[in-house]
């Protein structure tokens, strides 16, 4: 494996814009469709509200960008499609989704722990006129496939292009940088070359204060998250005195551990 | 041989059977999965020359420099651009959508006169017979733009120009009483202070230009010690109280009798060089009213001093906070507040302007919520549609990058600004800003074009300032006040000089009994259009980050 791709997202940073969720859904082609909720919609990359779990002036908040986490070892998704739809592709470690392969089992979305997979329900539908915005560079996809995010893979492959241009094997990480990354006004996101020991992310994915979602269940999630704040690390302990609570759209409650 | 019905359906279980053993039913399955799922009505990217434009954000007066993506001549996406000085790539997260606003379907299509369809030549008429009958009132909610010159040129013969004045602008205005100086020509110096006492202002969350304190709070935001500290007095815990370095839970109301319980300690303690006022309040009568305890007032006040430079920001209007700036020091002073500009003029308010007006134009840069209490035929130019309209006429204006419009100074900057955002997408209809409609009402005004000519020369002849490109230049390097214009019509943005730090002081006499405003902030503060992008209002429904209702349509 060459490369793989990875992030280490800073929450005592991040502010809960939501910068990297609108910049995602453009880069992507997204559809606006009316009237979805959190059951329905297509949320790449989704930020969630979490609390200490106190009331009053002993409230803590924080917010977690949760998307998917590019697992690296006995992916969940890639082990119960039955048609071949979802990959780990050796050359960059990403959890790519082909919807032209998906017959829409949803069985992908059962098995990820993280509920990063989305289900398109609808045909693709923008108001009159809206279509000249879509990002030339990503197909839109069809009803009845799920969804996910892919780091910007199309990102990538103009990446691989102008390398390929300048008679270069290797990209320039410079010209590989995903639409969330881009966004986030707070460089709370930092993206890069897990496979690269040189690679700030990588240097970054191994301090003290960073964990992993689930990482106990040994699927090698390649999404850091980092916090100085006790609190939120503890969020990431199943086992312990459970301080925190993760209030979000959806009821399920992610459970977490130490990387 | 007799074929028996049992025979039947056991050669039917045994075929169905057979059969689910063959790729078949599962290949139908799947390709009519594909068959129904794929139809020429779904929309595809149009495919076309990919460009990428740099401009400015016209949504609010921050003016954020932006990377607009193109395709086949339309915008296709949008980004931050890194080198500009103040946002250095930052953006609010409805930017990443604002492309796709002018296809909203509230976009305003067409002329609209008391809820029923008009034409461009009907409101012309009516404007024109308003303009003889009476004095008109012309309502800007973006002043210092060219267009902005345009209105004013026109009601200097026949009526008058208002500005209305955001929160960021109005947490100004007391210095303006107090030192004569317009709050136009103020601004903040954020990125030199080290204290910040933020009375509910949103600085996390799209207070002033977004980027410009995010990035810097960013870069020790992980430190137990952060290089800027920022304490939040705040009733809630917003998202700037929840990522501040410091909450301080307060009474709803009470953020002028915090203000003033810091002004005593700081000057009964002697913690601060400068005389001030002494607030009239003790600090027993403060922490009643607060629900802060005393001590915890008097800590707060030895936080402000413990790391300096600090400054005090008010949500709005709030003149003891003013003045516990006043008190602290923090005025005209580096990292507190600053003269940016000398050649402003104070904007006059809107109160008692409609009273002898027979006619009011409201710019479409006005925030939809503001309705002049009038009795005058009012002309309302608009993008987009906010509903419950109460004015007589509904003017379909140019959207989000549709027409050319230079971008002054940001309310909360702490230097000159200017760039220019050139018109990148073409109106889908027919639309007239408010300054096209005066024009041709009276053709002896200037065109914004001619106004960005002129100020381009003008900024040329000074020599003063740096232009940020692709890379920083000093202007009294550039070649011609074309060559400027043309720089700054692809992206470039000039800086002004930083005034001198004691070039303005306030006379504060006696602590203001005024109370001034509290309010929570909507998200977001400066956004005018009276919509959201429809991907930012989806996302935030969907992921309960927000509401959708705050502050705006969805």
């Amino acid at each position: 494996m060459s490369a793989r791709y990875g992030m280490v997202i800073d929450l005592d940073r991040c502010t809960g814009c939501g910068s990297c969720m609108v910049a995602c859904a453009s880069e992507n082609n997204v559809p606006a469709l009316p009237h979805a909720t959190a059951r329905t919609g297509i949320t790449p990359m989704l930020v969630r509200r979490v609390s200490n779990g106190h009331e009053g002036v002993q409230r803590r908040e924080a917010f977690i960008p949760i998307l998917c986490m590019h697992c690296e070892e006995e992916t969940p998704c890639v082990h119960v499609c039955p048609q071949q739809a979802v990959e780990v592709d050796a050359a960059t470690g990403i959890v790519m989704q082909m919807p032209q392969r998906c017959l829409g089992c949803r069985y992908c979305m059962t098995a990820c722990p993280y509920h990063a997979r989305y289900f398109n329900w609808s045909d693709p539908k923008w108001p009159k006129g809206m279509e000249t915005t879509l990002n030339p560079g990503v197909a839109t996809r069809m009803r009845g496939v799920v969804e996910k995010c892919n780091l910007c893979h199309a990102r990538l492959h103009s990446a691989q292009e102008k390398a390929a241009a300048a008679g270069k094997r290797e990209i320039d990480p410079a010209d590989y940088v995903p639409a969330c990354v881009e966004a986030c006004p707070t460089a709370a996101i930092q993206f890069g070359n897990l496979a690269d020991a040189n690679d700030p992310v990588t240097r970054e994915s191994r301090s003290p204060n960073t964990f992993r979602l689930l990482a106990k269940i040994g699927t090698e999630p390649k999404i850091y998250y980092k916090s100085k704040e006790a609190w939120v690390r503890a969020l990431a302990e199943p086992n312990s005195a459970a301080t925190g609570t993760l209030s979000a759209s959806s009821s399920a409650s992610l459970e977490a551990h130490h990387g | 041989m007799k074929f028996s019905r049992r025979d039947l359906l056991v050669w039917s279980a045994g075929a169905a059977a057979g059969l689910a053993l063959t790729p078949v039913p599962w290949k139908l399955l799947d390709d009519t999965s594909i068959w129904s799922q794929n139809w020429p009505w779904i929309p595809q990217p149009a495919h076309g020359p990919v460009d990428v434009k740099l401009s400015s954000c016209t949504l609010c007066p921050n003016g954020c420099g932006l990377r607009v993506r193109m395709a086949n001549g339309s915008p296709v996406g949008i980004a931050g651009m890194a080198s500009h000085p103040l946002t250095r790539g930052a953006l609010c997260p409805l930017a990443f959508g604002a492309h796709q606003l002018n296809w909203h379907p509230l976009r305003l299509r067409s002329v609209r006169h008391r809820g029923s369809e008009s034409s461009f030549e009907e409101a012309h008429a009516a404007f024109g017979k308003a303009c003889a009958e009476g004095p008109v009132v012309v309502i800007d909610g973006y002043p210092g733009r060219a267009a902005s010159a345009v209105l004013e040129s026109f009601t200097a013969k026949k009526g008058e120009y208002r500005v209305v004045r955001g929160a960021e602008s109005r947490a100004l205005a007391s210095y303006e009483k107090w030192s004569g100086v317009p709050a136009a020509a103020l601004g903040y110096d954020i990125e030199n202070a080290r204290t910040i006492l933020s009375f509910g202002a949103p600085l996390l969350d799209g207070w002033g230009i977004p980027g410009r304190f995010t990035r810097r709070w960013a870069e020790s935001a992980g430190n137990a010690d952060p290089n800027v500290r920022l304490i939040q007095v705040e009733p809630s815990l917003s998202r700037t109280a929840a990522r501040a370095w410091q909450w301080i839970a307060i009474r709803p109301g009470s953020d002028a009798a915090v203000a003033g319980g810091i002004a005593r300690v700081l000057v009964e303690e002697k913690l601060v060089a400068t005389r001030g006022p002494m607030p009239p309040m003790t600090l027993t009568d403060v922490a009643a009213r607060t629900g802060l305890e005393a001590n915890a007032i008097r800590e707060l006040a030895r936080a402000m001093v413990g790391q300096t430079p600090a400054v005090a920001i008010a949500s709005d209007y709030n003149p003891s906070v003013a003045a516990l700036n006043v008190v602290l020091g923090a005025v005209g002073t580096r990292g507190g507040i600053v003269l940016r500009s000398k050649a402003v003029r104070s904007a006059d308010s809107t109160d008692a302007a409609f009273a002898s007006a027979r006619a009011v134009l409201i710019d479409s840069s006005v925030p939809w919520e503001f309705v002049p209490e009038t009795n005058a035929e009012v002309f309302r130019f608009a993008a987009w549609d906010g509903g419950s309209s109460k004015a007589d006429w509904l003017l379909p204006a140019p959207g989000f990058l549709e027409e050319l419009s230079d971008i002054p100074t940001a309310p909360t900057a702490g230097v000159e600004t200017y760039a220019i955002a050139p018109a990148l997408a073409k109106p889908p209809h027919t639309t007239h800003s408010a300054w096209q409609f005066l024009v041709a009402v009276d053709p002896s005004l200037d065109t914004p074009e001619k106004i960005i000519h002129s100020r381009c020369a003008e900024l040329f002849r000074n020599r003063r300032g740096t232009l940020h490109a692709s890379e920083e230049m000093p202007l009294a390097k550039i070649a011609s006040p074309e060559k400027l214009e043309e720089q700054l019509s692809q992206g470039a943005i000039w800086v002004g000089e930083p005034q001198r730090s004691n070039s303005f002081r306030c006379e504060l006499k006696e602590w203001p009994a005024e109370a001034g405003y509290s309010i929570q902030f909507g998200f977001p503060a400066a956004w005018s259009p009276p919509v959201l992008p429809l991907l930012a209002s989806k996302l935030y429904e969907e992921s309960n980050l927000r509401g959708t209702t705050e502050g705006r349509t969805a």
